[in-house]
């Protein structure tokens, strides 16, 4: 039912009335404590730990620096790619310091292959039905789950609240 | 609770501070207040004004001698306040949906006498926590734009801006939050002088 303008301006009226005038809320007094050790604990933590803003101005110039060095590389990095850098050349200077990383990404390769090819393997002795019904028990479980969330979020919590 | 007598908190920070505890002193009663206000638990409240502060002391050295720290500080709180409260929606936004809007909202209308006469039998200790009570009652969206409006002073579409809802959404709400905080005040039993619909 829409109350009539009238009706709107009296609950204003008296609601506003209500609140005028209303003392703030007396802080608790564990809010001064809590806030004086939260304040220690921080400026206990070592300057790296701490906001930027904190960091000994040494540290933060170099980190600029630092930061800069960065930038100029990546920006260096990508302007010889684009200008098109000799491949072979590049890879001749280059290969030799990452020898190790070769090796490592061979193992890693391999492995991949191996585990693909047996999940393949396993794969195919499945029947095709198996794996729909084994999807659609994973989505009932998952709905179901779902359902009961919701269900004891209503019935914990919203149901404490008006 | 603090037992200590109430400090004068003005929004304006007409007093400067000798230091940060005197600053806290001054203000932590209405920086709390907004915090408890907006997002209806004392819990989060103090978390939120624990921040509030801490903030506050990382700008020290500016606040100590504005004369607008207080407003500063509420303004911290308030933003603070809705960060958080929509953090928490955001998490339980799916679950929350479930939920009915305004289950009293297809209520019988009720109409008041004179505001002055309501609380005509309640001392100003009670009167305070029957409404601090009945605010905490309220359903979030509903009390969040209630406290903006009344208690900030923001205007609809500043409310609107800030909470990301269209501005006839911050009305209807501020409409029902009036109706469902005297229905609630109503029935805490000090509607003595209520009158017949």
């Amino acid at each position: 039912m829409k109350p009539s303008p009238e009706s709107e301006e009296n609950l204003e009226r008296f609601i506003r009335s209500a609140l005028r005038d209303l003392p703030p809320r007396r802080a608790p007094r564990s809010l001064e404590s809590h806030v004086f050790a939260e304040l220690a604990r921080r400026a206990a933590l070592p300057w790296w730990r701490q906001n930027f803003a904190h960091w000994p101005v040494a540290a933060r110039a170099a980190f600029l620096v630092a930061s800069a060095g960065v930038v100029k590389l990546v920006l260096m990095a990508v302007v010889w790619t684009m200008a098109g850098l000799d491949s072979a050349q590049f890879a001749s200077a280059v290969t030799p310091q990452f020898t190790w990383f070769h090796a490592v990404a061979g193992f890693a390769g391999a492995f991949a292959d191996t585990f693909t090819n047996t999940c393949g393997a396993i794969l195919r002795t499945i029947p095709l039905q198996w794996l729909y019904v084994g999807a659609a028990a994973i989505a009932a479980l998952y709905a179901t789950l779902f359902g009961l969330g919701a269900a004891a979020y209503r019935t914990l919590y919203a149901g404490r609240n008006p | 609770m603090n037992d200590e007598p109430p400090v004068q908190t003005p929004t304006s920070g007409l007093i400067p501070p000798a230091d940060f505890t005197t600053f806290m002193h001054a203000y932590q009663d209405m920086v709390f207040s907004t915090a408890v206000r907006l997002t209806g638990n004392e819990a989060q409240a103090e978390d939120i004004s624990q921040e509030v502060f801490i903030k506050a002391h990382e700008h020290f050295d500016q606040l100590r001698t504005s004369p607008t720290a207080g407003g500063w500080l509420k303004t911290v709180a308030t933003n603070l306040s809705l960060n958080h409260l929509s953090r928490y929606r955001n998490r339980w936004k799916f679950f929350s949906e479930f939920r009915r809007d305004d289950a009293a909202s297809d209520d019988p209308e009720v109409e008041f006498a004179a505001p002055e006469n309501f609380f005509a039998h309640v001392d100003a200790d009670e009167r305070r926590a029957l409404v601090e009570h009945a605010l905490d009652q309220l359903p979030e969206h509903q009390r969040v734009p209630l406290v903006l409006y009344h208690f900030e002073d923001l205007p609809y579409d500043e409310i609107a801006r800030q909470l990301g809802v269209s501005l006839a959404k911050v009305k209807t709400d501020i409409l029902r939050a009036r109706a469902a905080l005297a229905k609630i005040l109503q029935r805490s039993g000090t509607a003595h002088e209520n009158i017949s619909p």
